[in-house]
C-alpha cells in the first residue's frame, strides 16, 4: 500500500506541469469531456475547454485524486449530435472514464445521455445544457440519476425576457431559433410568456445550423412587421442571422438568448447596431469562491474570464473530482451517489483553487464533511440534477458587453410567477 | 416572394461560380475531387490573409463595402489557390492517377479535403471572420425587395466570369484542347496535344473560380473554415443538375439549386429546406439520368 501511494505521489509531481505526459508506474484517472471546440459554438467552446482543464490541473496541483493522477481528456462535438455521441463513446467504452462533461448544447448532451452515459452507468455533468427537457426526462426516471447540471434550465430565461420585452413595451415581436431541444424549448416557452402578457408573436422560424446564409429565414421572419426580434441562437450563426436582419431592414431591437452573450457575436455583428439590444445569462454571484476562479483564470490566461460556460464548467469538473474524493473510487455510480455529498448539506465550505481542493482532501481524509461553493456560487443539485440561480441581463455598451441589471433568485420567481398563473 | 427570388438568384449565382471549376475538373480529370470545395475556403482565406497584410487603404468603393484592396486580394487569392491546387495535384493526384482505379483517387480527396480544411483552422481559428466589420444595408429596390450593392457586384462578377469563359472554351487554342481532352483523351493524345499542361490549365481555372466564389461568399456571408464543407453537397449537386463538365449546365444548376432553397422555406418548414434541392434533383435525375445539359464540354463516361 505506501509502495502504490508513492508510485502515486510521484506521479502527481510529475504531472505538476503539464497533465497527459502519465509515467508508465503512476495510476491515472480520466475525466472525459465533449465540447465544440468547431463548429457553430467554436467561439465559446475552446475557452470552456480551458475552464475543465483548470480545474483538473488544480485538483493535480492538490496531489490528485485519491491519490491518482488526473487525466483530461477533452473531445470535439463539432456541434453535431453525431459527433458527440462518437466522442463519447470513445471515451466511455475505450478510455473508461467514469464520468462526462459536457455537452455545451442541450441538443448534442441529450443523445449522449441517452445512449451513451445512462446505459453504462457513467455520471454525466453539463456546463452549458439548459433545455427544459432533461429536467423532464429525470423526473420520468429516464437518467436514472446520472445527469447534473451546473447551470439553471432555461425555462426562467423566457419569464424573464418576457417580462423585460413586455416592460419595453414590444408588442410584435418575431421569434428566429436554432432548431434544437434548446432552440425549441426557449422559444416555445418565450411564445407562451410573452404572449401571457399582452404581446403577439408574429412569427416563430426556426433555422438549421452551420447553413452558408439565413437570409431565407430571415425575410420569412420579416413578415408581419414585427418591432423587435427574439434570437435564440449560438454566436456564429447568430452573427450571420443578424447581420441579414439589420442588412433586410429589420427594426434594431432585439432579445437575445444566453449563449449569445460573447464578445465574438458582437464584434461580428457590429456593436453600433445592438445598441438597442439586451440579453440574458446565468449571472455570476458575488462572494469569495467567485474571486478565487477569477483570480486563477486570470493568472492562468492573463484575461478576465468573460464568457459563457466557464464558471459552470469549472464547477462541473470540481464537483466531478471532489466526489470521486468523496466516494474513494472513480466510478460512475459512486460520483452520482457523492455529488450531494459534496455540494449541498452544512459542511465545511471550500473554495476553487488548489488550495481550497487541498483543503477539500485533508478534511475528506479526517472524514468531515465538505460543502463546495463554487465558481458559479453555493451549488445545490435538486433531485433531478438542477440547479437554481441568479441572472443577469446584458446590452452592449460603446462597442463592449456590459451588464444592464441582475436578476436574484426572488425575482426570477416573480417574474415566473407572472407568467405562469 | 421578389425577395426569395432575389435571394436565391444571388447564393445560386456564388454555387455557380463553385460547381464550374467542379465542372471542369470532374469532367477533364474524370474524377469526383471532393477537395474543390476546400479549395473555396482556401481561397476566401486567402484574400483575408492578403486584406491583413496590405491593410484597407483608400477606402471603399461606395457603395460596395470593400475598395481596391479586395479586388487585388482576389487576384493574389486565385493565384495562391491555382499552387495549392497544382501542389496537390503533384504530390498527391499525379501518383493516384498511375493507377487504374478512380475510386482510389476519390478516396484521396477526402483526405486531401479534411487536410486543407484542418490547416486553415489551424492557422486562422474556428470562429468566424469578416473581410469588413461595416455591415451593409441592403437598399430597397422595389417594395418588397431589398438588395446590397454587394450582392449585385457578386452577381455582375459571376455573370462576367461565366461569359469569358464561355469564349475561352469555344476560341482559344487551350479551351479547344480542354475539351477534346474531356471527350476523348485518346485522342487528344494522337493529335498531340500536352494532356499535362491541359490538366495544370484546368486545375488553375478550377481553383481560380473556386478563390472567387470564396471570397464573395466570405464577401456577402462570413468566413468559416466549414465554407466548403457546407458547400459540397450543393456544388455536387449543382454538377450533377447540369450535367458533369458542362459548363452553362453548372451555372444553371447552381441557380436551380440556390432558388430551391430560398423559395422552399415559403411552402415548408424553414428547418426541411436542405432537403428541397436534392428532391429536385432526384425528380431530374429520374427523368434524365445525365442531368439537364448532358455534357457538352465532355462528360464522364
Amino acid at each position: 500500500m505506501r509502495h502504490l501511494l508513492a508510485t502515486g505521489a510521484v506521479g502527481a509531481v510529475l504531472l505538476l506541469g503539464s497533465a497527459g505526459t502519465a509515467s508508465a508506474q503512476s495510476c491515472a484517472t480520466s475525466v472525459g469531456a465533449v465540447l465544440s471546440i468547431t463548429g457553430s459554438m467554436a467561439a465559446i467552446g475552446s475557452a470552456i475547454g480551458d475552464a475543465g482543464k483548470l480545474a483538473v490541473d488544480h485538483f493535480n496541483e492538490a496531489g490528485g485524486v485519491n491519490d491518482c493522477t488526473v487525466r483530461y481528456i477533452l473531445r470535439d462535438d463539432q456541434g453535431s449530435p453525431n459527433v458527440g455521441v462518437d466522442a463519447a463513446k470513445t471515451l466511455v467504452e475505450i478510455e473508461k472514464v467514469p464520468v462526462l462533461l459536457g455537452a455545451i448544447q442541450s441538443g448534442v448532451s441529450m443523445p449522449i445521455l441517452s445512449s451513451v452515459t445512462v446505459p453504462a452507468k457513467v455520471t454525466q455533468i453539463s456546463c452549458c445544457s439548459s433545455a427544459p427537457s432533461f429536467t423532464a426526462l429525470s423526473a420520468e426516471g429516464g437518467t436514472q440519476g446520472y445527469w447534473f447540471r451546473t447551470l439553471p434550465t432555461d425555462r426562467p430565461q423566457a419569464a424573464v425576457l418576457a417580462s423585460i420585452a413586455a416592460e419595453r413595451g414590444y408588442k410584435k415581436i418575431a421569434i428566429i431559433h436554432v432548431n434544437s431541444d434548446y432552440g425549441n424549448s426557449l422559444a416555445g416557452s418565450f411564445k407562451k410568456d410573452v404572449e401571457k402578457l399582452g404581446a403577439t408573436v408574429t412569427s416563430v422560424t426556426a433555422y438549421n445550423q452551420e447553413q452558408a446564409s439565413y437570409r431565407a429565414e430571415v425575410n420569412a421572419a420579416l413578415q408581419g412587421e414585427p418591432e423587435a426580434l427574439f434570437l435564440v441562437a449560438f454566436p456564429a450563426d447568430g452573427a450571420t442571422v443578424t447581420r441579414e436582419w439589420i442588412s433586410f431592414g429589420g427594426p434594431q431591437k432585439f432579445i437575445f438568448s444566453n449563449a449569445l452573450r460573447a464578445d465574438e457575436f458582437v464584434n461580428s455583428v457590429g456593436a453600433q447596431y445592438l445598441t438597442e439590444a439586451f440579453g440574458i445569462d446565468n449571472a455570476q454571484v458575488e462572494g469569495e469562491s467567485v474571486d478565487a476562479f477569477n483570480k486563477s483564470w486570470e493568472a492562468t490566461f492573463g484575461a478576465a474570464p468573460n464568457g459563457p460556460g466557464l464558471h459552470t464548467m469549472y464547477d462541473a469538473a470540481a464537483v466531478a473530482l471532489l466526489a470521486m474524493e468523496q466516494a474513494g473510487k472513480a466510478d460512475g455510480t459512486a460520483i452520482r451517489d457523492n455529488i450531494r455529498k459534496v455540494t449541498g448539506g452544512e459542511g465545511e465550505p471550500v473554495y476553487p483553487g488548489a488550495e481550497g481542493f487541498k483543503k477539500a482532501k485533508q478534511l475528506i481524509a479526517e472524514g468531515k464533511p465538505i460543502r463546495y461553493v463554487g465558481a458559479t456560487g453555493p451549488l445545490e443539485f435538486d433531485e433531478n440534477g438542477d440547479v437554481t440561480g441568479p441572472y443577469l441581463i446584458w446590452g452592449v455598451k460603446d462597442g463592449a458587453l456590459v451588464t444592464l441589471d441582475k436578476w436574484d433568485n426572488a425575482r426570477v420567481g416573480g417574474a415566473l410567477a407572472a407568467v405562469e398563473n | 416572394m421578389l425577395q426569395a427570388l432575389a435571394d436565391g438568384i444571388l447564393s445560386g449565382s456564388i454555387i455557380a461560380l463553385g460547381a464550374i471549376g467542379l465542372t471542369l475538373t470532374m469532367g477533364i480529370l474524370r474524377f469526383a475531387n471532393f477537395a474543390h470545395a476546400e479549395l473555396v475556403t482556401w481561397g476566401a482565406y486567402m484574400a483575408l490573409a492578403v486584406l491583413a497584410v496590405t491593410g484597407t487603404f483608400m477606402g471603399p468603393i461606395a457603395p460596395l463595402s470593400f475598395g481596391i484592396p479586395l479586388i487585388l486580394a482576389i487576384v493574389v487569392a486565385a493565384a495562391l489557390t491555382s499552387l495549392l491546387a497544382l501542389a496537390i495535384d503533384w504530390l498527391v493526384y499525379r501518383p493516384l492517377r498511375r493507377q487504374t482505379n478512380h475510386l482510389t483517387l476519390v478516396f484521396g480527396s477526402f483526405g486531401i479535403s479534411l487536410l486543407v480544411r484542418m490547416v486553415i483552422l489551424l492557422i486562422f481559428g474556428g470562429a468566424a471572420q469578416y473581410y469588413s466589420t461595416a455591415l451593409q444595408i441592403a437598399i430597397p429596390v422595389a417594395p418588397g425587395l431589398r438588395i446590397m450593392p454587394d450582392q449585385l457586384f457578386t452577381l455582375a462578377v459571376t455573370v462576367v466570369i461565366v461569359v469569358a469563359l464561355h469564349f475561352f472554351l469555344q476560341k482559344t487554342r487551350l479551351g479547344l484542347a480542354m475539351r477534346a481532352l474531356a471527350e476523348n483523351p485518346e485522342l487528344a493524345r494522337v493529335n498531340g496535344i500536352d494532356t499535362r499542361a491541359v490538366v495544370r490549365w484546368t486545375w488553375v481555372i478550377g481553383a481560380s473560380l473556386a478563390a472567387v466564389a470564396g471570397v464573395l461568399y466570405g464577401l456577402t456571408i462570413q468566413l468559416r473554415p466549414e465554407i466548403g464543407f457546407h458547400l459540397i453537397l450543393p456544388l455536387f449537386a449543382a454538377v450533377i443538375l447540369g450535367g458533369v463538365g458542362n459548363v452553362f449546365g453548372a451555372v444553371i444548376g447552381g441557380l436551380v439549386i440556390g432558388l430551391a432553397e430560398s423559395l422552399a422555406v415559403l411552402v415548408v418548414p424553414s428547418g426541411y429546406k436542405m432537403a428541397v434541392p436534392f428532391l429536385i434533383l432526384l425528380a431530374v435525375l429520374y427523368l434524365r439520368p445525365t442531368g439537364i445539359f448532358a455534357g457538352t464540354v465532355g462528360g464522364v463516361k
